[in-house]
């Protein structure tokens, strides 16, 4: 098989695999979404954490950034790689959902239905915990020698921007723009 | 009027997601669909909460699966077909045409300086979603215990997902049905 063809194939492997996995909504995919797209080299840390702000400034679901990466696993045939890597994301969870749907009415009063959600939620919060750490070594939080001046307004406006998100109602891709508009200034 | 609960045609399933998913961001995309689907009559209220809670224990984005969810509810296998195309199609367009321009112009210097202020910025909001998640535990000294231990893990072992799950999930799930059956008990 040719190398765009296994390409196709692994895009399609990696990204079904955190499909199924997705509990939670999909918060809980990011640190094993990094670690395997680094390690085929599909993307850089930098381009990883970029692609993720992508995802949650655009509206829809975050995990539309699996595109970009397959976007970028396939330089020669890029819009082959997004939809791919799409339909690996996308698909299998989708199926799940389909199938369980006539079974679900039987477990209508079933106690298992929040016993298996409320179950996972601390998992899923420590790999949340655990994504903050994955995202954050993509940008100039970590990526910056540490005690420069571009590390420390980058640590001020995360601390910035989580302060916004908790205590006001504004949206989120605003909170992000403004997060850039310092950049221009302060992060270039 | 609407009283009644009335199918939707496919095309009108599919332009109704496409909408949502391309306009609503976050906890907006839930409240959207909750208004399309009840104001015009494809299922009952109670019907719509049930697939809220399935959309959210069950693997996928919620709002790609609360849409398959409504979408088969109101036409069957056709429904969330057209549900999946409407829900996924736009972000997908959309997202392309960022990373488009996003490999066209990230050399320049001041985008350059926009998108790591802009990564700097999805970490904060990350943090924050973090915070939150885990004050909703506090209630509960063995649940926060696993958060601290799954995140500590999972980012110095690198520990695989499916193996957090089954650990650590499982360990929640136990804990769960315990603490179940001495409330049913007691």
């Amino acid at each position: 098989m040719d190398n765009a063809g296994s390409t196709v194939l692994h895009l399609l492997w990696v990204f079904a695999q955190l499909s199924v996995l997705g509990f939670g909504g999909g918060k809980g995919i990011i640190p094993q979404m990094h670690a395997d797209a680094t390690r085929y080299g599909w993307v850089t840390s930098d381009q990883f954490s970029q692609f993720y702000t992508i995802g949650k400034l655009v509206p829809g679901p975050t995990t539309i950034f699996a595109a970009l990466i397959g976007y970028s696993a396939m330089p020669a045939r890029p819009y082959i790689g997004a939809a791919v890597a799409t339909i690996g994301m996308f698909v299998p969870s989708s199926l799940i959902m389909v199938a369980f749907d006539s079974l679900w009415d039987r477990f209508q009063a079933s106690p298992w239905r929040s016993i298996l959600s409320r179950g996972l939620t601390p998992a899923i919060v420590g790999l949340v915990w655990s994504s903050v750490w994955t995202i954050s070594r993509g940008t100039t939080v970590l990526t910056l020698p540490p005690g420069s001046l571009g590390m420390l307004v980058s640590l001020g406006v995360v601390a910035v921007v989580m302060l916004l998100m908790l205590r006001t109602k504004l949206s989120t891709p605003l909170l992000i723009l403004l997060a850039g508009g310092v950049g221009v200034v302060a992060l270039r | 009027m609407s009283a009644e609960t009335q199918s939707p045609s496919l095309p009108r399933i599919a332009l109704t997601f496409a909408t949502i998913s391309s306009t609503a961001f976050g906890g907006g995309q839930k409240a959207s669909v909750r208004q399309a689907v009840l104001t015009h009559g494809w299922m009952d209220r109670e019907r719509f909460m049930d697939g809220l809670e399935i959309s959210q224990v069950l693997p996928g984005p919620n709002i790609l699966n609360l849409a398959l969810y409504c979408g088969q509810r109101a036409r069957g296998i056709p429904g969330a077909i057209a549900a999946f195309i409407g829900a996924s199609v736009p972000p997908f367009i959309i997202v392309l045409i960022a990373g488009a321009l996003y490999f066209k112009y990230a050399s320049n210097p001041f985008v350059h300086g926009a998108l790591r202020g802009c990564a700097v910025g999805a970490l904060g909001l990350t943090v924050g979603n973090a915070l939150e998640l885990t004050w909703d535990e506090r209630s509960d000294w063995l649940r926060i215990l696993l958060v601290v231990v799954t995140g500590l893990v999972v980012s110095l072992l690198h520990m695989p997902l499916l193996l957090v799950l089954v650990i650590f999930g499982g360990i929640g799930i136990v804990h769960e049905y315990l603490r179940t059956r001495k409330k049913a008990d007691g």
